[in-house]
């Protein structure tokens, strides 16, 4: 593989990882401003009232820093992947030309709504302003989610003559049961990381003894929706995103498993490092029998090993296996404590248990580290294909750009980044710390 | 089918010029004419709704282009890796200046973020301009269709000259919506700088339009017919911005300078047609709406997929500016 490819790889993981952070806290707190704004709009509820405004400056950041880093990404098709757009632009354009039309314009034109409207609107048009926008949000995951199931399992396409694919059915593309479960399980996923947000912060004004009544009620909404949000997680969104792999990527699945031979009656692995050198797990902590049963419900199935595929189409396994083994141990974690947090809840003493609320602000950096570690399973574990089984990565690069122009942007956007990062940090930090009670975004001082 | 997508293209990026124009022209006028930091808020809070909206207008041709020329959009892109890679940059910058002014009452702070908002805005005008006028020029293109020239290629007069029209056009575009949206002395100031940069406009106008003629005159010959109702178009709509603005009417004054910069690239469309790329020196071939398409029926799907979408972002925003106006009137008379 040439160097350009590695270095296009590299800018793409990179600016997509960074890209992604975003959207996880816009799709995952969007319903719980949505909620907010309604409970305001009855009129007697000043906590809620508070809490759609906080919230919306906590989104209004996070949305920005994802507009500007989802710019690049929009175009990085064409910049990068030259060879890979003009033979499957047909195909992926496509759906992404409909986020941009169904899904981008109605978050940035009602979050102007929402955010210099204020005063203007009635609430009840601000409820539906926020509606508007977090179904804004919610599209534009569909959309790009079904792009990426698409390239992970090619639908509905057929290859013209001059080597370009071409859609021939876009109902098949665009309601793939591969794309929609994916999407359920993103979705749940990002609903994970803002729940343990608003009980997060929550959790922080309980421990700080400030704004006390705003903090319960975003601790127990929050750990409610925790629940129930890291249990779909798991089943059936997980587990139909496993049988997925097992049936269409079994060699991304014997990865993500660590599973060198084929076995009858293959055991899961807890623990172990896999080594390709030696083709084993070492020190490996399994259960017996369980991966059969996960991939095939019985007991005694056969699971294809990695040696049974030629070596050259496997992806790179330690990474595949680490992340996966990432979220989903920290899947088991925030199922376990999300339930022990409503079990206090419903004894009334979850807010004043301090130590649980120590966990519950601590907990807040993990569901995105769980996210991100289940798109590296995903976009690694399926190399070396691009488009799975049609396409390879190495094919996919651009030709006519040097690997030299490639690292001088990734440069580039490694600086911007981290500048952006630490801007980003710092005013999220700022907003909590000035909390749910005073008017602080200049914009809106101006209005009052 | 073919003419149909190209014109959807074209009609959306003319829609981002009139509409991300006003923004990007704001914010190159705003050191000009905002005295004070009450009035550079209000200037800021003029296009600080909208401004997003605006731009996503551009990754809709972005999407719009990917999908019904992938060709063209792979060679565009891959070609002019670096240009466009700053370009996205400012865009970046941009968009990052206007949403961190905000967040920190400190002159200092805002001073800077306001600069940059400027610089970044007004640089990213005179690119538009550049890239606009290479397009028109044409561009030297390898046998599989990737660009072949260096950066140096794409400096060359007739573009730059493209560049400093597109800053000076979308400078009196931002003035006309400051006129429109604001009041008081920032928006006399508006008025009478627009008054005064029209005539700069009217010179390169003509100047541009010569130029254009003369690097297409030998090569098609029906490319002047083709052009002349545009041409007589946006004189009448760059008269109008003058009528109107000496009477005081911002209302069609506005909407004339948005007349004249769709007029513009609505003309340069007319000048490619039928390609999305052409070949330097004119006349020799290029990417053009066939051989960079998916097909009758792929084009047909996405006209059908995106047009009534495109249809629906119409009247929302339509409804939303409706809902908004008078916002910045009443903010910066306090
Ligand atoms: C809070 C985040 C989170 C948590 C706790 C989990 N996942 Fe996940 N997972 C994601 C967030 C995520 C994700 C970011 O949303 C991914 C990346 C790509 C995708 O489709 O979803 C993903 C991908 C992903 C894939 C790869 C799909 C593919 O390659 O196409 C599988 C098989 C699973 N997940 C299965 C699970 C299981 C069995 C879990 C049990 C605990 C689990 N995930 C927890
Ligand atoms: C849903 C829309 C997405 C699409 C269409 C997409 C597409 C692509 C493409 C074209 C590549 C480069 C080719 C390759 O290496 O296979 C890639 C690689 C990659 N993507 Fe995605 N991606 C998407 C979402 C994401 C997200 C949200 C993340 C992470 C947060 C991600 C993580 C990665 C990583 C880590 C790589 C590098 C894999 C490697 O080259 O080893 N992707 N993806
Ligand atoms: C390679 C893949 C991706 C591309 C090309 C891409 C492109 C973009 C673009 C251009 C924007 C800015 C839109 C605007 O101006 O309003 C954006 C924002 C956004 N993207 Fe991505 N994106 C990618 C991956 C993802 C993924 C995987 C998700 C979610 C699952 C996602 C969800 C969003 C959302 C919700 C927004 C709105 C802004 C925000 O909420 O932060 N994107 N993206």
């Amino acid at each position: 593989m040439g160097s350009a490819v590695v270095a296009d790889r590299i800018q793409f993981a990179f600016t997509v990882m960074f890209h992604y952070l975003f959207p996880i806290a816009t799709i995952g707190l969007a319903p719980f401003i949505a909620w907010f704004a309604w409970r305001a709009a009855r009129g007697d509820d000043e906590v809620a009232r508070r809490a759609s405004v906080f919230w919306t400056k906590i989104f209004a950041i996070n949305f920005a820093v994802g507009v500007v880093t989802g710019i690049p990404m929009e175009f990085a098709f064409g910049t990068n992947w030259a060879p890979f757009s003009a033979r499957a632009g047909a195909v992926i354009g496509q759906p992404l030309a409909m986020e941009g039309v169904y899904a981008f314009f109605l978050e940035s034109v009602f979050l102007g709504i929402m955010l210099y409207g204020r005063h203007r609107v009635s609430p009840r048009l601000y409820a539906w302003s926020a509606t508007l926008v977090g179904i804004g949000s919610w599209l534009s995951g569909f959309f790009i989610v079904a792009t990426d199931a698409w390239m992970q399992h090619p639908v509905g396409y057929r290859m013209a003559s001059d080597g370009t694919i071409r859609l021939v059915d876009i109902g098949a593309l665009l309601f793939s049961p591969f794309a929609w479960w994916q999407y359920a399980h993103v979705l749940v996923g990002a609903l994970v990381a803002g729940s343990f947000i608003v009980a997060g912060v929550g959790a922080y004004y309980l421990l700080a003894e400030r704004n006390i009544e705003d903090g319960r009620r975003y601790v127990r909404l929050g750990v409610v929706v925790a629940l129930v949000a890291s249990a779909l997680v798991i089943f059936p969104t997980g587990d139909r995103n496993s049988a997925d792999v097992t049936k269409y990527q079994p060699i991304k699945l014997a990865a993500m498993e660590g599973l060198f031979h084929s076995t009858n009656g293959a055991p899961l692995a807890i623990i172990g490092m896999p080594d390709t050198q030696r083709r084993e797990l070492i020190d490996p902590v399994v259960v017996p029998n369980v991966l059969s049963f996960l991939a095939y419900g019985n007991f005694t199935a056969n699971v294809k090993g990695l040696t049974g595929y030629a070596d050259t189409l496997w992806p790179p396994v330690a990474l595949t296996y680490y992340a996966y083994h990432v979220m989903v141990g920290l899947g088991t974690i925030f199922i376990a404590v999300a339930a022990l947090a409503v079990l206090l809840l419903w004894r009334g003493r979850l807010t004043s248990f301090r130590p649980l609320l120590w966990v519950l602000m601590l907990a807040m950096p993990f569901p995105y580290i769980a996210n991100e570690a289940g798109w590296v399973v995903s976009e690694v574990g399926r190399q070396p294909w691009v488009i799975y089984g049609v396409m390879r990565t190495a094919d996919a690069a651009s030709t006519n750009v040097a690997a030299g122009e490639t690292i001088f942007t990734l440069i580039g956007y490694v600086g911007m980044y981290f500048l952006l990062g630490l801007l980003f940090m710092l005013f999220v930090l700022r907003e909590i710390g000035l909390g749910p009670n005073v008017a602080t975004h200049a914009t809106q001082e101006a209005e009052v | 089918m073919n003419i149909a997508a190209f014109a959807l293209l074209a009609t959306t990026i003319a829609i981002y010029v009139v509409l991300d124009g006003y923004d990007l022209g704001v914010a190159t006028v705003a050191p000009l004419v905002a005295r004070g930091a009450a009035q550079r808020a209000a200037a800021m809070e003029s296009i600080g709704p909208f401004w997003n909206g605006n731009e996503v207008w551009l990754i809709a041709a972005g999407g719009l282009l990917f999908a019904l020329f992938p060709r063209a959009y792979a060679s565009a892109f891959s070609g002019f890796y670096l240009p466009f890679t700053v370009v996205l940059w400012l865009l970046m910058f941009r968009g990052i200046s206007l949403e961190l002014r905000n967040h920190l009452a400190s002159d200092l702070w805002r001073g800077f973020w306001d600069t940059a908002f400027t610089g970044a805005s007004a640089l990213l005008a005179v690119l538009f301009g550049v890239a606009l006028g290479n397009l028109v020029r044409g561009l030297p293109l390898g046998a599989n269709g990737y660009f072949l020239g260096r950066f140096a290629f794409l400096l060359n007069p007739y573009a730059l000259g493209v560049g400093i029209f597109a800053l000076l056009a979308l400078a009196q575009h931002g003035l006309a919506f400051l006129t429109l949206r604001t009041d008081g002395e920032l928006a006399e100031r508006s008025r009478r700088l627009l008054a005064r940069l029209w005539w700069g406009v009217l010179l390169l106008y003509c100047a541009t339009t010569l130029a254009s003629l003369d690097l297409r005159s030998g090569t098609t010959a029906e490319a002047p017919m083709r052009l002349a109702p545009m041409v007589v178009l946006s004189l009448v709509a760059l008269g109008a911005v003058h009528w109107f603005t000496r009477s005081g009417k911002p209302g069609p004054a506005f909407a004339a300078s948005s007349l004249f910069l769709a007029s513009l690239v609505l003309a340069a469309a007319i000048t490619m047609y039928p390609y999305l790329l052409p070949a330097f020196p004119a006349g020799s071939g290029g990417i053009d709406v066939t051989n960079a398409g998916t097909g009758a029926l792929g084009t047909a799907r996405t006209l059908a997929l995106t047009l009534p979408g495109l249809a629906a972002v119409v009247t929302y925003s339509i409804f939303v500016l409706r809902r908004m106006r008078g916002d910045q009137k009443s903010t910066s008379a306090r």
